[in-house]
């Protein structure tokens, strides 16, 4: 009997299980970054504010978050957050040690993106010619007029690719999430390859799926710079 | 009517504004001429506070305040009082130019957007751009920016337009459209302050001339008294080397 190391059949056999787990790949990859984004847009504000203290600290963690390889990250996450949340959750009855894993892992991603948006989207900002704030408080536009109308439309523009390349980066970095015990897409893939011990169709499958995910997402990514871009002029 | 009285600006240790005392009447055209760094700029960005002086009273139209001490709704109400005009144009690049027009009156003075729109098309119109309306400013060459800002300043019937050397970003062969506009501005009887290197323009348009120095104001007066008989020694001397070829026609 010939090795038997490869089957095309296999990949399409095992695709509809894993394919049930996408759903949690996709929530982890679009919450963490919609998270980040959040955090990222108050840190960007205390950066362009220049809150004194905050500054200083906002750039240390923009460091750490920088060189800390995230699969370390999110380990630090899944181990230290509990420990530091327990002494406010365990009195309202909520033991963070049980919660399910998969909020670490959007916690870690969310935090962890979320110093490198801060950094885009302040860049962004600044990218914007101070001459057209100065025009718009010169008509009498109120600072936060002047960022609805004319900066925060035109940073987003700035951002946009950058965007992409995080929900990209937060998308492959959902393939970790197996390692604090998350059923992912990933999770369901070396499930697989434990009962059948075939793991590289499984695997191939998962290749597949996170390629034309990528695909769709620069797809989607091209099309909402064109229509920016176009609108610019 | 608009004064200013005792307007002192610093950045750092450079003293830029020492103390200046104006009165602008309604409906004139104000020139202020002076050197490279005299420090012109900062007083009209003091006007409207885009630069906060240090010291002195700022009043328009009845209203004056501290230019230090005065309030967040007070500096909004005196930027609702002036418009500026930019020399890099500084349109809103993300809209066209009615759009540009029509954005003060719409988000500021909460005109209706159809009413703002007609009006800003107006406008356009009389800085000759009607077939400009959608463009936007990446599509339209300085000078058509330039007139686009008129009208965007324009638009809110401000009580006075401050410009700031409105055409010293222009290709030459583009200023004259742009004075052309401004001329027109000065005919309807808007109240225009205007810092400009373009002095026969100045002697043509200026209702009163200040000439400033070392953030002082050295002399005012009428154009004629300016340009043909000025008193002060200083002034002669920018005069003659700004405009040399002037000295042979009188
Ligand atoms: N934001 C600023 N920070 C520091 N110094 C400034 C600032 N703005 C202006 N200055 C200084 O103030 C002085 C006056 O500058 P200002 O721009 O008012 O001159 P100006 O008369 O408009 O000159 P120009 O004819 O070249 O436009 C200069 O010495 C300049 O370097
Ligand atoms: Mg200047």
């Amino acid at each position: 009997m010939s090795i038997d190391y490869f089957s095309v059949g296999r990949v399409v056999e095992y695709l509809p299980a894993m394919l049930r787990k996408l759903p949690v790949t996709l929530a982890v990859a679009f919450s963490s970054t919609a998270l980040g984004l959040v955090l990222a847009t108050l840190i960007a504000a205390a950066l362009l504010f220049r809150v004194p203290a905050l500054y200083q600290v906002i750039k240390v963690f923009i460091s750490f978050s920088r060189a800390i390889p995230i699969n370390i990250q999110l380990f630090v996450y899944y181990y230290g957050l509990p420990a530091l949340l327990a002494p406010y959750l365990l009195p309202l009855g909520l033991n963070p040690s049980r919660a399910n894993p998969i909020y670490f892992v959007v916690a870690t991603y969310a935090i962890s993106s979320s110093a490198f948006m801060a950094v885009m989207l302040s860049a962004s900002i600044s990218g914007v010619d101070p001459g057209q704030s100065e025009a718009a408080l010169s008509i009498g536009m109120t600072g936060g007029q002047m960022f609805r109308r004319v900066i925060g439309p035109q940073a987003f523009q700035i951002a946009l690719p950058e965007m992409g390349n995080v929900i990209v980066t937060n998308l492959k970095n959902t393939s970790l999430a197996f390692t604090v015990g998350v059923i992912d897409m990933v999770g369901a893939t070396r499930a697989i390859a434990t009962r059948t011990h075939h793991a590289l169709e499984g695997y191939v499958g998962n290749a597949l799926v996170y390629f034309v995910i990528c695909l769709l997402l620069e797809k989607a990514f091209g099309l909402l710079e064109r229509r920016y871009r176009l609108r610019k002029g | 009517m608009i004064t200013l009285s005792n307007i002192h600006k610093s950045f750092g240790r450079n003293h830029v504004l020492k103390g200046i005392d104006l009165t602008i009447r309604d409906g004139e055209a104000f020139v202020i001429i002076g050197a490279s760094g005299s420090g012109k700029t900062t007083l009209l960005r003091a006007i409207n506070f885009l630069e906060r002086a240090d010291q002195g009273e700022i009043s328009i139209g009845g209203v004056s305040v501290s230019a230090k001490r005065a309030t967040k709704k007070q500096v909004l109400d005196i930027r609702r009082r002036t418009a500026m005009v930019f020399q890099n144009y500084n349109l809103f690049r993300n809209r066209t130019a009615i759009r540009n027009v029509a954005e003060g009156l719409v988000i500021v003075q909460k005109v209706g957007e159809k009413e703002a729109l007609e009006r800003a098309a107006e406008l356009m119109a009389q800085v000759g751009l009607s077939d400009k309306l959608d463009a936007y400013p990446s599509q339209l060459s300085g000078g058509q920016q330039q007139r686009v800002a008129i009208a965007r300043a324009l638009a809110l019937r401000p009580e006075v337009i401050l410009f700031d050397e409105p055409t010293s970003a222009l290709d030459p062969e583009l200023v004259g459209e742009v004075l052309g506009v401004m001329r027109e501005v000065a005919r309807m009887g808007i109240t225009m302050i205007l810092v400009t290197h373009e002095m026969s323009f100045a002697r043509d348009i200026a209702s009163q001339i200040v000439f400033i120095d070392d953030g002082v104001i050295v002399e005012q007066g009428a154009p004629i008294e300016i340009f043909r008989d000025a008193k002060e020694e200083r002034t002669r001397q920018f005069l003659r080397r700004i405009m040399p070829e002037f000295t042979y026609h009188i």
